[in-house]
């Protein structure tokens, strides 16, 4: 049971708070594996019914736009019959106590869905029973709408509040029952987010905008070339400013979410401090990695994956078949290494004094705080408190805490609490990038136009070399997308090229299903060409012909978002001159999209004029929030399709603000039409799984309407 | 005499250096953070601000040119939240992180002050100053017209 009383004194010692009513504690299927024990148990969410009514979520889980905040509460309130209006959520604090609090992959919807429904409903029940006693009547006479119980025979009511009490004292039921989908209030409806009041009249705090008495502000220089090291600093002029309170070395500690080792200045507001550290004069030692060139690297990775690479996965004879193909083709795409650029920069305030430490961050990983926090200090992990706050984007960079470690060791150096923000450019330059990466494929058809033969060699500088430098190639966990694809190939072979890192590698909303989804949809479209079939029933055979009867649920969900796509877009209509179209299929984080991309070119320029998503995102909670992420998906699609790409010389990352690294602007903004594919899976994540088809539907239309094939991306390079 | 700006209609005096951004002068000595910094450099308008009714960057505006002048954030647009930009943005459920929205919203105030009924191109135009790295631009241009619509109606 992942559902569990709780005490008004477990409630106090969990979240600090005082409660009457009645306290419920959900947790999560993984963190129940992990300490399978009563004493153990440490729900990732309260729900609070007051005396007075109100609702309260008390949410471990980072926030960061997806709007989680919004769609799990409905999941509880449904079941709940709560009023809507009568339900709030808080953010917790970073402690084990609120279960694993990692956001990322888009795991919070999937893991919470049914845990959080059937915590709503047994409440329910609960209220319903408690009623039912006050009135002498049986439960089934009574029924609960709203924010109320309701008596049939009588047609009285007793409000939430008044029963919480009782409710609160009588067992937990055994097998609450849930609605069916006909019956959601909330749930599939397009709700209001409860956060959004706050944000437009600039009231949320974000972690930037974190203020505590006696609060000084710090701006950091980071060492530019990962590895490098601080040679010298002189700070005599940058000491004489007014206003100047401290220069502080950051050195490195031995963690992969380490700080990178900088400079800092402390004072008396962020300006200041910037100005000063510009004063600073800086020597830094390069270290190894200023062999570091970005260009000429990729074009090593190209040549690794076409020359033979090392085997990870080999399915019958790929040599043979190839071989036997009445048509191979081949070919190899590249991308560039990409910055998650959140608008707001990386800044965290911590407070270290002798017996205490307080932060306060933006973050996607409280718990990953504790930790290097406690490893710098050399304390105990539960000594360090976290406060975390609303994001300004994140995208999987603030799963990182290298700027925590930084304020800890400023404010520990400087003795007072520090608000650390970066700069713009400090956070451009010292990332942890989604990688850089060429693949190679090859193909072999017979005269049906199915493919018989399949290779596909891979090379990427990888997460894991973030966490063990000695990795210097993909591994066989890298591998987990293509060896699960759904086309399903006889022959199968799959190799991972050299590929050593140069940089600090890290996960950027969809991660290595970018660069996987690219190359393949648009080498499907390359093939199609080839063998003169039309791209979507060129897919559709690919699928048809997938007998693997442990794939069909994947080839099936597979199928109907292409189909949905193809139908909606307007697939096979004739186009104007210098329009076309293109399509893309790719699954991750469990849902299944489609995208259909509608351009015009003109020489080089792009315009995007129409794109229809299709989704399958099992159970659709909120179809508004999953159309937002789809719009935000096409934007950070087309973002890196275009023009981002972070460039290295010499060790150091070259591109410094939004003009050198410039993202999509509200003029090439497409119109997006999203679709839902009406499934009756249980709902699955929507923050990544939209971006990886955006690029290859987009480079299939370019083709499409002007014969141009790109096979590297960004197709419009910043020249820096 | 000392010098003073007014900002949300308080006066407030100048005791910082001048040469100091409006930016960081509201969001660190007047703790008035829902003005945000993204760039610095004038590139993303997350920082803006209205100085006597007009749009601007306030990471790139010294203190010394607000001395006298009417400055309104984010904070001071309307009283409760009520402008109709304010409202149709939740209507429109345009932020996601909301970062960005801020100066979206100052920027798209001041775009609907010069042109009360724009085409869609307008806005694309005049809302290209701003950037939302988590893509709300579908939903900002719907919430500028919306308002545009409802301002017109008033
Ligand atoms: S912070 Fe002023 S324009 Fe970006
Ligand atoms: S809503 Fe996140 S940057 Fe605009």
């Amino acid at each position: 049971m992942n559902i569990h009383k709780v005490s008004r004194r477990e409630f106090l010692k969990a979240t600090g708070m005082t409660a009457g009513g009645m306290i419920m504690g959900v947790t999560l299927p993984v963190s129940l594996s992990a300490e399978d024990s009563e004493s153990a148990f440490h729900p990732d969410v309260f729900i609070h019914i007051g005396e007075n009514g109100d609702t309260t979520l008390y949410c471990g889980r980072a926030e960061m736009g997806q709007g989680i905040s919004t769609a799990l509460p409905a999941a509880v309130a449904d079941e709940l019959e709560a009023d809507w209006s009568r339900v709030s959520v808080l953010q917790g604090d970073g402690d084990k106590k609120y279960g694993s609090q990692a956001t990322g992959g888009s795991r919070s919807i999937n893991e919470f869905f049914f845990p959080m429904r059937t915590a709503g409903a047994a409440m329910r029940e609960m209220l319903v029973k408690a009623a039912a006693k006050s009135w002498g009547v049986s439960e089934s006479d009574c029924y609960a709408e709203l924010h109320y119980v309701h008596n049939k025979k009588n047609k009285k009511k007793i409000g939430y509040g008044e029963l919480a009490d009782e409710a609160g004292k009588l067992p937990l039921p055994k097998n609450p029952v849930l609605k069916t989908r006909e019956q959601f209030r909330y749930i599939r409806k397009p709700l209001a987010r409860h956060d959004q009041g706050e944000v437009v009249v600039g009231k949320r705090t974000y972690g930037i905008d974190t203020k505590i008495p006696g609060l000084k502000y710090a701006a950091i220089a980071h060492v530019p070339v990962f590895g490098g090291t601080l040679k010298s600093v002189d700070k005599t002029e940058a000491m004489k400013m007014k206003g100047v309170i401290d220069v502080v070395e950051v050195k490195p500690i031995k963690n992969p979410f380490s700080s990178v080792g900088g400079v800092a200045v402390v004072a008396d507001n962020t300006w200041v401090a910037q100005q000063a550290l510009k004063k600073l004069k800086i020597e830094w030692d390069p270290g190894a990695n200023k062999i570091h060139n970005s260009k000429e690297y990729l074009e090593q990775l190209v040549k690794n994956v076409e020359s033979p690479a090392e085997e990870i996965f080999k399915r019958g004879d790929v040599d043979k078949a190839l071989k036997a193909a009445e048509t191979t083709h081949s070919a190899s795409y590249t991308g560039g290494y990409l910055s998650h650029s959140p608008m707001e920069p990386n800044a965290s305030l911590a407070w270290v004094q002798d017996g205490s430490c307080e932060i306060w961050a933006a973050t996607q990983n409280p718990q990953e705080i504790q930790k290097v926090v406690a490893q710098f200090l050399g304390r105990k992990e539960e000594d360090i408190v976290v406060h975390s706050t609303a994001a300004g984007g994140a995208f999987g960079r603030k799963s990182k805490c290298d700027y925590v470690h930084e304020a800890a060791a400023i404010s520990k150096a400087a003795g007072v609490p520090v608000q650390l923000s970066w700069s713009r450019e400090e956070d451009t330059r010292t990332g942890f990038y989604h990688s850089i990466n060429a693949q190679h494929l090859e193909a072999g058809l017979d005269k049906d136009g199915n493919i018989n033969a399949w290779l596909q060699r891979v090379a990427f500088p990888s997460i894991g070399s973030t966490f063990n430098p000695s990795q210097d190639r993909p591994n066989a966990r890298d591998f987990r997308g293509p060896i699960a694809h759904p086309y399903g190939i006889a022959n199968l072979k799959l190799e991972s090229g050299h590929a050593p890192a140069h940089t600090r590698i890290g996960w950027y909303r969809a991660v290595y299903d970018i660069f996987y989804g690219f190359a393949v949809n648009v080498f499907t479209d390359e093939l199609a060409q080839k063998s003169g079939m039309d791209t979507v029933k060129f897919l559709n055979n690919i699928y048809d012909n997938n007998k693997d009867s442990e794939m069909s649920s994947v080839v099936n969900r597979c199928r109907g978002v292409l189909n949905l796509a193809a139908e909606k877009g307007g697939w096979g209509r004739t186009m104007q001159e210098n329009h076309g179209l293109g399509i893309a299929v790719h699954h991750s984080y469990r849902s299944f999209l489609a995208m259909l991309v509608h351009v015009e070119t003109n020489g080089d320029d792009v315009k995007v004029h129409r794109v229809d998503c299709a989704v399958d995102c099992g159970l659709v909670l909120n179809p508004d929030i999953a159309t937002a992420q789809m719009e935000g998906a096409v934007v950070m699609g087309l973002s890196l399709s275009l023009r981002e790409d972070i460039t290295f010389k010499d060790g150091a990352v070259v591109n410094s603000n939004y003009h050198d690294y410039p993202v999509l602007r509200h003029n090439e903004m497409p119109e997006v039409h999203v679709h839902f594919v009406d499934s009756p899976e249980s709902p699955t994540g929507l923050g990544e799984p939209g971006v990886p088809t955006f690029a290859p539907a987009l480079i299939n239309a370019i083709y499409a309407a002007s014969g141009k094939r790109h096979r590297s991306i960004p197709i419009k390079p910043m020249s820096v | 005499m000392s010098k003073t700006t007014n900002i949300n209609g308080k006066e407030i005096s100048i005791d910082v250096d001048e040469s100091m951004p409006l930016l960081w002068f509201l969001r660190d000595e007047l703790e008035l953070t829902g003005t945000k910094y993204g760039c610095g450099i004038g590139s993303c308008a997350a920082c803006t601000v209205h100085m006597n009714g007009q749009a601007i960057r306030s990471c790139l505006t010294p203190v010394s040119s607000v001395i006298g002048k009417k400055i309104t954030t984010i904070e001071g647009l309307s009283e409760d939240g009520s402008h109709p930009l304010q409202k149709a943005w939740l209507a429109n459920n345009v932020p996601q992180c909301g970062y960005c929205q801020a100066g979206q919203i100052m920027g798209a105030a001041d775009f609907l002050s010069k042109n009360p009924s724009p085409k869609e191109q307008d806005v694309e135009a005049a809302m290209s100053a701003h950037i939302c790295r988590c893509g709300t631009y579908q939903r900002i241009k719907k919430a500028v017209l919306d308002a545009a619509a409802e301002m017109q109606e008033a």
